[in-house]
């Protein structure tokens, strides 16, 4: 389910958030902001926000913390307070008015700067029909700005649920090229396919020829499409001295039903046992 | 930025070469608040950071090729924002800037009615410590008009406004600079009036204004006129910046001209003033400005993550030995 499905419950979770940490006066600010006869001037208020509420980072309760936990969104307990009310009100004002709030929302994409772009992405998935974002998503997954592209890639339940399989395979290898936690990339196993697998065996014959490492955890989107292009380059990682990578691999061909590398990795005493 | 020279006369006017030695102003912090870094190189980054550059304001200004549409101006206000505060942080300089419609293009009156338009969306944005660089170029209507206009956009924001003086017919047009600017009810103490010289300074600083120099060579001030200005006139609401460009300009004329200062005789607290303290007290008027940011590099902002970057450790840039032929 995304989160856009059940908004009314989750807007009001963020809202009671946002107001144990602000002032009252920013706090109606912002209530006034996200209401309806205010829609005109949301891409003034979302770009003057932190102005009004400053940029501490949360203050979150235990039970808000279990909350958050129970609708799938408790990675926010590490935002700052501008951020997450931003994207309280991009939400509120996007149900409000999915049809007028559309073209106010893009145009702050083309003129944002970091924050603002790392709340903007950070709300997608908060979003009234939220399909209709995947070119903009897809289009955040070219900057190259380290914050932003965090904010598209970790902890964001939107791309796994929206983007076409080339931007997710896109996003996927960007986050490799740009060493971002690959553990906090949301739903990651589950849209491994054949493409990416072939794209990212490519990545580490490269990385090879250039004598440089790769990050391990490539190994486990490749495992279920091992074939004999992708055996070349576990041949040619099997050569190199990172211990670390050896275990992914061999690990890799254990969850793989391409015997060629099951019978080569079992000449490998050190190996041989984990590849079982 | 700059205009045609001579060369022969330029070089006739560089006097001796003597070497920049940083270590007279070793362990100081220095503030640039008026360059373009948008017209300058990484080295140019790499070389204000070792110099004690922390942080600087790159003012909205004329790109040297006149925009024929809305959009550029557009993208060019949110490169300033966005794409060039980054890269400067990658070199460990806090990058603010000042955004406003400059003097020149206010001309193309068409064009220059779109940009008044957009210009709310990006005043209130993080890190936009004021309204500039406007003013007057060749003191035409239209200057004058837009000019006006975006005073009023500033006193409605509250934002500091810096002022661009004219090339020609300078001390005419500061006058009428300040004096506009006053007829429209804004606190001198507010307004930066920039490129000031020997025939303006006095004038600026009587009527309360802060007053900029930039330290450019040929076409501005050289920083050994600079010496002999704080001598005379002290170090209050002075300050000076490099308005490095696209013109033959040096980024790092703000610490050299420290340097110089020290050199001369010039306390440590008077050159702390005008390279660094008077520039954050007349733009953190704006209320975007917090010296933390920059003055302890551990204190990380918990909203801006660099080091997540693949090409970024710990918010730096790796450096690359520029003398090797070996690159990796």
């Amino acid at each position: 389910m995304a989160i856009s499905d059940g908004f009314g419950n989750i807007n009001e979770l963020l809202l009671n958030i946002i107001k144990d940490n602000l002032e009252d006066a920013a706090f109606e600010w912002l209530i006034k902001a996200g209401s309806a006869n205010e829609i005109d001037k949301l891409g003034q208020s979302f770009v003057m926000l932190p102005r009004k509420t400053g940029k501490p980072a949360l203050r979150i309760s235990e039970v808000q913390k279990k909350q958050l936990e129970e609708s799938g969104i408790s990675y926010l307990t590490s935002w700052s307070i501008d951020r997450l009310s931003r994207v309280w009100l991009l939400g509120v004002q996007s149900f409000a008015d999915t049809e007028k709030s559309h073209p106010v929302i893009e145009n702050l994409f083309l003129s944002a700067e970091v924050n603002e772009a790392v709340a903007l992405y950070s709300a997608l998935p908060f979003l009234a029909k939220p399909e209709t974002w995947v070119k903009r998503c897809a289009e955040g997954i070219r900057s190259n700005i380290g914050s932003v592209l965090e904010a598209i890639m970790e902890n964001n339940p939107y791309p796994a649920k929206y983007l076409n399989e080339a931007a997710w395979n896109q996003l996927v290898l960007k986050a490799f090229f740009t060493e971002k936690d690959i553990n906090k990339i949301n739903g990651l196993d589950g849209r491994a396919n054949e493409q990416l697998a072939l794209t990212l065996s490519d990545y580490a014959r490269e990385r090879y020829a250039a004598g440089r490492q790769i990050n391990p955890q490539l190994w486990r989107l490749v495992a279920p499409f091992i074939n004999d292009q992708i055996f070349e380059a576990i041949k040619i990682g099997l050569t190199n001295q990172d211990k670390e990578e050896h275990n992914a691999i061999a690990l890799a061909i254990s969850a793989s039903d391409y015997e060629p590398a099951k019978v080569y990795i079992s000449q490998i005493p050190e190996l041989s046992q984990l590849s079982k | 930025m700059c205009c045609s020279n001579s060369i022969e006369r330029d070089k006739a006017t560089m006097g001796k070469p003597k070497a920049f030695d940083i270590s007279a102003v070793k362990g100081m912090k220095f503030f640039d608040p008026h360059v373009h870094m948008t017209s300058r190189t990484t080295d140019d980054y790499q070389a204000m950071a070792d110099a004690g550059v922390v942080a600087l304001i790159e003012p909205a200004f004329w790109l040297g090729q006149p925009r024929t549409g809305l959009d550029s101006f557009r993208d060019y206000y949110s490169s300033l924002i966005g794409w060039e505060r980054f890269r400067s942080s990658q070199f460990g300089i806090k990058h603010y800037c000042t955004i406003g419609l400059n003097s020149r293009e206010a001309n193309n009156e068409a064009l220059a009615e779109q940009v008044m338009e957009i210009l709310p969306l990006f005043i209130y944005k993080e890190g936009v410590v004021g309204i500039g660089e406007i003013g007057f170029d060749d003191q035409t209507a239209a200057e004058e008009k837009y000019y006006r206009q975006q005073l009023e956009l500033a006193k409605e924001a509250g934002l500091p406004v810096q002022v661009h003086t004219p090339h020609r017919d300078k001390k005419k047009g500061t006058q009428r600079s300040m004096d506009i600017a006053l007829e429209h009810g804004l606190d001198p103490y507010q307004i930066i009036i920039d490129h000031n010289n020997e025939e303006t300074v006095k004038e600026v600083l009587d009527r309360g204004f802060f007053a900029a120099f930039t330290i450019y060579p040929f076409t501005k001030m050289g920083n050994e006129r600079m010496v002999e200005i704080v001598k005379q006139y002290g170090s209050e609401r002075i300050m000076v910046n490099s308005a490095a460009d696209w013109g033959i300009s040096d980024p790092l004329a703000v610490p050299k001209t420290a340097a110089l200062m020290k050199l001369k005789g010039i306390s440590d607290a008077a050159i702390e003033l005008v390279t660094y303290r008077n520039a954050i007290t007349a733009f953190a008027q704006s209320g975007q400005i917090d010296e933390a940011d920059f003055t302890a590099p551990k204190n990380i902002d918990q909203t801006e993550k660099f080091e997540g970057n693949t090409i970024l450790r710990g918010g730096q840039q790796p450096r690359t030995d520029k003398s090797s032929i070996i690159i990796s």
